[in-house]
């Protein structure tokens, strides 16, 4: 499923990783969806840490109505280099999580 | 999760993304729970592609909430069973018509089973799950995943060794559109071969039948899916009339087990291109 922020985040290699694993189609759901709700959670981290107190709930509301375009022109308009920062943010935990995949590539 | 593995790298994985998970969550709730509303916070956890964890806060609804809710594609499902004829085969004219005024009434566009003097040889057949198609030279399997959902979900599908009918869907990575993703995604093989006519006027039918949109819909369920012809297919002898990727079988219900089911298949008559592929909902009459 596509995400508002799928485009600035680079998921391809950590699914090569989890490709070569052997994996239950349900154990790779599960891992599937920690990392979506993770990432998730992150961005909109990443976005909430930018937008005054007035603008958070707005933000909420665009993301519940799953509009894409409506929220990245309302990010545009809030905050300066909004791609630049939820990229580094999202950036961040995908470093996190391929260091992971290389940990468990360990234990097989 | 209700399973248990026995495999160590999955154990490891597990326990350590459902800890930085929880940490994740924790987070987010101390630095903005106090400048929102928690019934907004809900909303953004509500918002969250999955929620495999934390319990999400139950926000109070209307009647008029709750109604928006229901799935009426069960109600069509019950209306089409008046309709459909209980053996898999083509539809006689009178069946075609009521099941045609049906669906046009239930989804809000024009359904149609002729357009411009072309029809297909059946509206009413078997359909088989398909592989991913390349997109672009030098695509592959990873790349056609938006998310790791979407690998978990469709990934073994495979993809297939050919092109479709119409060879790749763009002509580099750098011409991929959002339309052209969603055309591989929601693509079905259309055994056009077998369209009366199709021998005597190969070229008018190619460019007739390239990206033609149609709605499938599973008459047992109700679940409908837009999808274009992105290839021709399957071969008589499999026994089946038309092929789906593995989104349109997920998105007819039919995306498990043996990936194979009786669907109802008709052009979807749309000259200003205004109907989204994908999976499709009746229009709410509530």
């Amino acid at each position: 499923m596509k995400q508002w922020y799928s485009h600035l985040v680079e998921i391809e290699l950590i699914i090569i990783e989890l490709d070569k694993m052997e994996l239950s189609k349900e154990e790779k759901l599960h891992l599937a969806h920690l990392i979506n709700s993770s990432l998730h959670h992150v961005v909109c981290d990443a976005v909430l840490s930018q937008l005054q107190d007035k603008d958070k709930a707005l933000f909420i509301r665009h993301l519940h109505e799953d509009n894409h375009d409506k929220i990245w022109k309302f990010l545009n308009e809030k905050v300066d280099g909004i791609e630049a920062k939820i990229k580094r943010a999202a950036d961040d935990l995908t470093d996190e999580l391929k260091k992971d995949l290389k940990e468990a590539k360990k234990l097989r | 999760m209700k399973f248990k593995s026995k495999r160590p790298h999955y154990e490891y994985l597990r326990k350590k993304w459902i800890a930085r998970h929880r940490v994740i969550q924790e987070k987010i709730w101390a630095k903005h729970a106090k400048h929102l509303a928690l019934g907004s916070l809900g909303l953004l956890l509500l918002a969250a592609p999955h929620q495999p964890i934390t319990p999400i806060t139950t926000l109070a609804q209307s009647r008029e909430d709750i109604l928006k809710g229901f799935d009426q594609n069960v109600l069509l499902a019950e209306q089409l069973g008046q309709q459909v004829p209980k053996e898999v085969k083509p539809l006689e004219l009178r069946e075609e018509s009521a099941i045609l005024s049906l669906l046009s009434q239930n989804f809000g566009f024009k359904v149609r089973a002729e357009i411009d003097s072309i029809r297909l040889n059946r509206n009413y057949g078997l359909i088989g799950g398909e592989q991913h198609l390349y997109r672009y030279p030098g695509d592959n399997l990873y790349a056609h995943a938006d998310s790791t959902v979407d690998w978990a979900m469709y990934g073994s599908a495979g993809i297939a060794p050919g092109l479709g009918a119409w060879g790749y869907f763009a002509n580099s990575k750098q011409e991929l559109s959002e339309l052209i993703k969603l055309r591989e995604k929601y693509y079905l093989a259309i055994q056009t071969f077998l369209v009366p006519g199709y021998a005597e006027n190969v070229d008018k039918f190619r460019n007739f039948f390239k990206f033609r949109k149609m709605l499938v819909v599973n008459p047992k369920t109700g679940q409908a899916v837009v999808a274009v012809i992105g290839d021709a297919g399957p071969a008589q002898w499999t026994g089946k009339h038309l092929g789906g990727s593995p989104e349109v079988m997920d998105a007819l219900g039919l995306g498990t087990g043996s990936r194979k089911g009786a669907v109802l298949y008709f052009f979807i008559d749309d000259p200003k291109d205004e109907v989204l592929l994908g999976p499709i909902k009746v229009r709410s009459q509530v």
